[in-house]
């Protein structure tokens, strides 16, 4: 008797322990999610071109990593999380082309002609109207370029530059050697500061 | 431009560009921080109810865990020589009739009766033969 009861406190225990470590790394997931989730909409929007499909595909990416990583030591939560984001994104993108070959064959233009970079940027808050049209140009030819990089290098740039990854991180986020991740980068940014110019620097 | 100036230039680029797109991430609209709170709430909620589909099936694990451990107390203190895989299916489902285990509890007495039929039998089939003679 004296057994059982032992036992049932001891499952009582274990079982609260479970929901302590539960609580606790719902809290650490949601102070992760709440701190990446800004920047990793950006970086799908400038990638997509589509605000509301760039909000779906971060969602679906935090979904995925609370499923199926929640469990994972939190300086991982980073490279797989924007792992999970740039197979949504590059999903994404091989469907749209898809989409627009049929389009084609139909005779109905790719919808991305009707993308407006200047609607689509977002506003800063709290600058001076000079300034604030500035940075928002600046941003506006900064993206526009960036979106037309080769996807690798688009990848290698933001993650490194906009999420702040080191060569590892981005290396794990892209799937790819960090050899590659150096390459993919080095061209972006010599590309970027080729086609924005002088207009930019 | 030597190898240093460049990579000056590079990460004095870089630095602008992070600039700029900080400040984009700062001037999101409220609408979009808003999906973005509920895109995180459904994620967290999915965090909750993998749990506690896990936690479902725990107090079932622990009847099949505490039925197996069982079962291996229960047999091995029966050292029965050679156990074959059909007599095992054989004495679960023995095992899993209530019948069985009310006999369990009078197994001395099954016992006796056992031991008490076979002289009988004996008996029976002795006195026959003794009838011929």
């Amino acid at each position: 008797m004296n057994a059982c009861a032992a036992s049932f406190a001891v499952s009582c225990i274990a079982s609260d322990r479970k929901g302590v470590d539960t609580l606790q790394r719902e809290a650490r997931l949601n102070r992760f999610f709440t701190d990446v989730e800004k920047r990793a909409l950006r970086i799908a929007e400038i990638s997509i071109r589509d605000r509301d499909e760039a909000l779906d595909l971060v969602q679906d990416a935090m979904i995925k990593l609370a499923r199926n990583y929640a469990d994972r030591p939190e300086d991982e939560w980073t490279p797989l999380f924007y792992r999970i984001l740039q197979n949504r994104i590059r999903d994404w993108q091989r469907r749209q082309m898809v989409r627009n070959r049929v389009m084609v064959f139909f005779g109905r233009g790719s919808e991305d002609d009707d993308f407006d970079p200047v609607a689509a940027a977002p506003d800063p808050a709290g600058r001076a109207p000079d300034e604030e049209l500035q940075s928002h140009e600046a941003m506006v030819s900064l993206q526009g370029a960036i979106a037309e990089l080769p996807g690798r290098q688009r990848e290698a740039f933001m993650l490194r530059t906009f999420e702040g990854l080191d060569v590892t991180g981005t290396a794990t986020a892209m799937g790819c050697s960090e050899g590659s991740v150096k390459t993919h980068y080095s061209r972006a940014v010599h590309s970027l500061r080729e086609t924005l110019g002088e207009h930019w620097q | 431009m030597n190898e240093r100036n460049k990579n000056t230039a590079d990460e004095a680029f870089a630095e602008k560009a992070k600039q700029l797109f900080d400040a984009s991430v700062d001037g999101l609209d409220g609408e979009t921080r808003s999906k973005l709170n509920r895109g995180r709430q459904a994620a967290l909620a999915e965090l909750q109810s993998g749990g506690q589909r896990w936690m479902q099936w725990a107090p079932a694990g622990g009847v099949a865990v505490a039925a197996v451990a069982a079962l291996v107390v229960w047999t091995g203190s029966q050292q029965v020589p050679e156990l074959d895989a059909p007599g095992v299916v054989a004495d679960m489902e023995i095992l899993l009739t209530e019948d069985s285990l009310e006999m369990l509890e009078d197994l001395e007495f099954y016992s006796w009766i056992d031991l008490d039929g076979e002289t009988t039998d004996s008996i029976e089939t002795e006195e026959p033969e003794n009838n011929v003679g």
